[in-house]
């Protein structure tokens, strides 16, 4: 047996880690920070004390330098990391508590992007001999003693490949390093010419008081945030901010967080570092164990990363129900502007339900209430699965002082459901539309005799649409008929469109679901008795006349009621119009 | 109209899965069968299938189904024969679920799956994968065993579920033939994060919680537990949610009150199917260890789901199934569960608060 070993192609993976790895060609500044920041640490390590820097210089032509006095590298360092792939000086610890950011080993190839080279001189701290390294894309490098003297550290050298020259210009690399690494401890330096400006002086958000931070935020959102809530986590070793945003958000939005790694960022657009019931606030987070993935944009999702969020979830949390004691105005503003991310989160959230849910406006026959407005008055509450049913009922449980509330909206079905928690005595009912119209007053005997034909003719007629009809006298008094169906009726129909569409095996299958799932659901039909049209259209003597009434009835209550209309509803409203039409047309000739 | 139909679909994407959306779907679909093209109603129910499948309604999408299908014959060059079979496979995972349709009936459907597997070129591979389910289901352990092999021995094509959902299927198949051992393994991947989709690791959870207490391997199950209670929500998963109702009911009885409170309405809504059934029998596991001691707090829908409902609606949904399978499975089965109820009572020791 012959052990062998795979075969990799160089010049492949070196295109692969380098062109597809990373988001954007900008990250090998933020890779060469790291890694002048990492030696720094290192050297730091050993006990050396000396004025830690990093030094990024920019030449004619496109070049640009990057120094730093760290740690440096010895012959076999080289050797054993920087041609290796995958192999770093900073993994071994991995587990450990470390300083370091990097870990991968494959953070220089991202030069590989921007540079059709790198030169790369340095002298280990171990050791007196300067080296110089030439690597190359195709995954060749030189490695040559030089006689000249250098200062302990490593210098990077680049130059900008065709169509990357940007990544070279001043604006663009000053831009880049502030972005990466404002917040870094080392001291990093640009240096144009002879015009020196340290990139990093300014105190990381996290680290700043509450008016400091407002102004801070202020400063880069150009909108002052409403409050700003500390954010820690032990576990995750982060510290940071959570600004809350003075303007509504979209559920849809994209969250972008700003996440820094041990003050290098990492990402800012990182979207699920904080809960996603929490897209009322952006948040500024500095980390020192979370891991990275190798792309470094992202971290991984495993249990420690979970728990972290959990963790700042709970600041959050924390925050807004002291809030409440603390500045009532305040919290009201914030429900205000943030009134579908709260929602969201009651829902999710026992503590913060029982919190925010008497602050919350549900639409109810009584208007537009708070739950607390709505809970003043009434301990029976009924609620609609659907806006639909919710606009069947709403003017007429209104004249029947019945407190329906639309669960149509987004959660609100389940806020409201949720509400016989707060309070043993509240009670919560789901309206049944269909039987909604059986509480009203039923007629005397003598009415009820009068009724009757006009009823047993309504239902002859509207059989065929699912439909069965009842009389009851109830307010208010404009309104004819009241029609309400449940949400199987649509269903009803698509499967009997269904049955009749399918093939024969699925014919028999639809039966089955519609015959012994699903009970037939007739819709309903309840003529107001307090009605003046009603009670005209029942005293009619003339049986087209009454049948022309209840066609006209019903297809209203359904254009009334936004409900579609098929065919033969169509068909029956305009003979129905047609008929009274001819009615009146021609009977005002024959008086004439 | 058009209007309408417009302004239901916008409304439709920000809701969350449920009953809800469906009504706002079945409009569309009703809107478009009477005042827009035939193509409209196909993609409105197209969009319906994902719905009503998420929402618990597995029927509902069967019917819409139908539609789709009969369309589809009359004019092949219309539609897309792909995502006409996507959805075909889904049908075949469901159907047998529903004790109300024969075994003729369901054995058709599979058939004619089959053909037209066969007849557009597809792989049989989702065929043997969904009907050792099926198999299962009905306790033909060596049917189904042959029925694996041919699943596995099968290419893969366009139609197979991806790779994640396959591993976690394979996980599927072994735990309920009682390799717990190989299952355990053919999940691992997912386990440890390495293969994931839309519904995995999620539904992987799930199935690994009973083998994993079988195997008393408890600190993974409360690892597990603890990470599942997180991400799965909704009414498709009751069944799922009735593992994880079971096991906190012995580990954790709050956590197991909030899944409760939360799921019970799907429960009562769903039709009479395999998942009900199953989650049944976990509500009726919670309820009696929560009516061993006098309980100030009241469970949601009290007066409706009593030990008394349940015992009968788990009988006579068991004996829809075993007249259906036309054996006595069904209580094989459930005196299986039954077992392994106690011995996870057993395991964690029921901790008195």
């Amino acid at each position: 047996m012959k052990n062998m070993n795979f075969q990799v192609n160089l010049q492949g993976v070196i295109d692969l880690l380098s062109n597809h790895l990373y988001s954007e060609p900008g990250v090998f500044i933020r890779e060469l920070l790291q890694n002048g920041v990492d030696a720094v640490t290192a050297r730091k390590r050993l006990g050396h004390t000396f004025d830690e820097a990093v030094k990024v210089e920019i030449y004619s032509s496109h070049n640009i330098s990057f120094t730093d006095n760290g740690c440096g590298l010895t012959e076999d360092e080289i050797d054993q990391f920087l041609a290796r792939i995958g192999g770093s000086t900073k993994r071994d610890d991995q587990d450990s508590a470390d300083d370091f950011i990097g870990q991968f080993g494959v953070g220089l190839l991202s030069c590989f992007v921007v540079s059709e080279e790198i030169v790369l001189i340095t002298r280990s701290a171990l050791e007196d001999d300067a080296l110089e390294w030439r690597g190359k894309p195709d995954g060749t490098y030189s490695i040559k003693k030089l006689k000249r003297q250098v200062p302990i550290g490593t210098t990077v050298y680049l130059k900008a490949k065709p169509e990357f020259e940007e990544y070279f210009e001043y604006y663009r690399v000053s831009e880049l390093l502030e972005k990466y690494g404002q917040y870094l401890p080392t001291t990093i330096m640009l240096v144009e010419d002879k015009f020196e400006r340290t990139i990093n002086e300014s105190k990381p958000p996290w680290l700043l008081d509450k008016p400091e931070a407002m102004a801070y935020v202020e400063g880069i959102t150009y909108n002052k945030p409403l409050d700003i809530i500390p954010l820690t986590s032990l576990i995750g070793g982060v510290n940071g901010i959570a600004h809350i945003l003075p303007y509504a958000v979209s559920l849809q939005d994209e969250k972008k967080h700003r996440v820094y790694l041990k003050n290098m960022l990492l990402s800012d657009r990182m979207n699920n570092i904080l809960p996603p019931w929490a897209f009322f606030v952006n948040g500024i987070i500095n980390t020192n164990s979370l891991r990275p993935t190798a792309s470094r944009e992202a971290f991984q999702e495993n249990d420690l990363f979970f728990a972290v969020r959990d963790e700042l979830g709970e600041c959050i949390k924390r925050y807004l129900i002291e809030l409440a004691d603390r500045d009532p105005d305040l919290f009201r503003r914030i429900v205000l502007i943030h009134y579908a991310s709260i929602k969201t989160m009651a829902v999710e959230d026992d503590e913060l339900y029982a919190l925010f849910v008497r602050h919350l406006r549900f639409e109810t026959s009584y208007g537009e209430l708070t739950m607390a407005e709505i809970l003043r008055d009434h301990k029976e509450l009924l609620v609609t699965p659907t806006l639909d049913e919710y606009r069947q009922v709403a003017r007429v449980a209104r004249a029947q002082e019945l407190m329906v509330i639309n669960g149509g909206y987004v959660h609100d079905l389940d806020l409201v459901r949720k509400v016989t928690e707060l309070d043993e005595d509240i009670k919560v009912d789901i309206l049944n539309t269909l039987e909604f119209a059986n509480q009203f007053e039923e007629l005397d005997l003598e009415d009820k005799l009068t009724a009757q034909p006009f009823i047993d003719q309504s239902n002859a007629l509207l059989e065929d649409f699912q439909c069965r009809a009842l009389v009851r006298w109830f307010e208010p008094a404009d309104i004819p008929v009241l029609y309400n169906t449940n949400q199987d009726v649509n269903f009803f129909r698509l499967a009997e469109e269904s049955e009749q569409q399918a093939n024969a095996l699925f014919a028999d299958v639809v039966r089955v679901i519609k015959d012994d799932l699903y009970d037939v659901p007739y819709a309903k039909l309840c003529f107001n008795y307090n009605n003046p049209m009603v009670r005209k259209a029942m005293e009619a003597r003339d049986p087209h006349l009454r049948k022309a009434s209840i066609e006209l009835f019903y297809t209203q209550a359904l254009l009334l009621g936004n409900h579609p209309m098929g065919p033969a509803e169509l068909r029956m409203m305009n003979d129905s119009l047609l008929q009274f039409m001819n009615r009146g047309l021609d009977g005002a000739e024959v008086n004439r | 109209m058009k209007n309408r139909y417009d302004e239901l679909r916008r409304s439709s994407w920000s809701m969350p899965e449920g009953k809800q959306k469906l009504a706002v779907l079945e409009e569309m679909i009703r809107i478009a069968d009477q005042y827009m093209t035939e193509e409209d109603a196909y993609h409105a129910r197209i969009s319906y299938f994902t719905a009503a499948s998420e929402a618990g309604a597995q029927e509902r999408m069967i019917t819409a189904f139908a539609w789709c299908l009969s369309k589809y014959d009359q004019s092949p060059s219309m539609y897309s024969r792909h995502e006409l079979m996507w959805y075909y496979k889904w049908v075949i995972g469901m159907i047998w679920r529903f004790p109300v349709f024969s075994l003729m009936q369901i054995e058709a459907v599979f058939e004619d799956f089959k053909q037209r597997c066969i007849e557009y070129g597809y792989s049989l591979r989702p065929y043997y994968h969904k009907r050792s389910g099926f198999l299962l289901s009905r306790g033909l352990t060596q049917e189904a065993a042959e029925c694996y092999k041919q699943w596995r021995g099968a290419s893969r094509d366009g139609l197979a579920d991806c790779r994640a959902c396959e591993q976690n299927a394979f996980g599927h198949y072994l735990f309920a033939a009682n390799q717990l051992k190989k299952g355990m393994q053919a999940v691992r991947p997912i386990l440890d994060g390495k293969m994931s989709c839309h519904s995995i690791p999620q539904a992987t959870y799930s199935e690994v919680m009973v083998p994993l207490l079988k195997l008393k391997q408890y600190e993974e199950a409360i690892a597990v537990g603890k990470k599942a209670f997180r991400v799965i929500k909704g009414p498709q998963f009751i069944e799922e949610q009735g593992v994880f109702l079971e096991f906190f009911t012995v580990t954790d009885l709050p956590k197991a009150v909030k899944i409760y409170n939360e799921t019970i309405r799907y429960g009562l809504e769903s039709k009479s199917s395999w998942e009900r059934l199953n989650y049944l029998l976990s509500v009726r596991f919670f309820l009696r260890e929560w009516h061993k001691k006098k309980r100030r707090k009241k469970l949601v829908e009290d007066g409706r789901v009593t030990l008394a409902w349940l015992d009968q609606e788990i009988a006579a949904a068991a004996d829809a199934f075993d007249r259906r399978n036309g054996n006595d499975y069904m209580q094989t089965y459930m005196a299986d569960k039954e077992k392994h109820m106690n011995r996870m009572i057993d395991a964690f020791q029921l901790q008195a608060e």
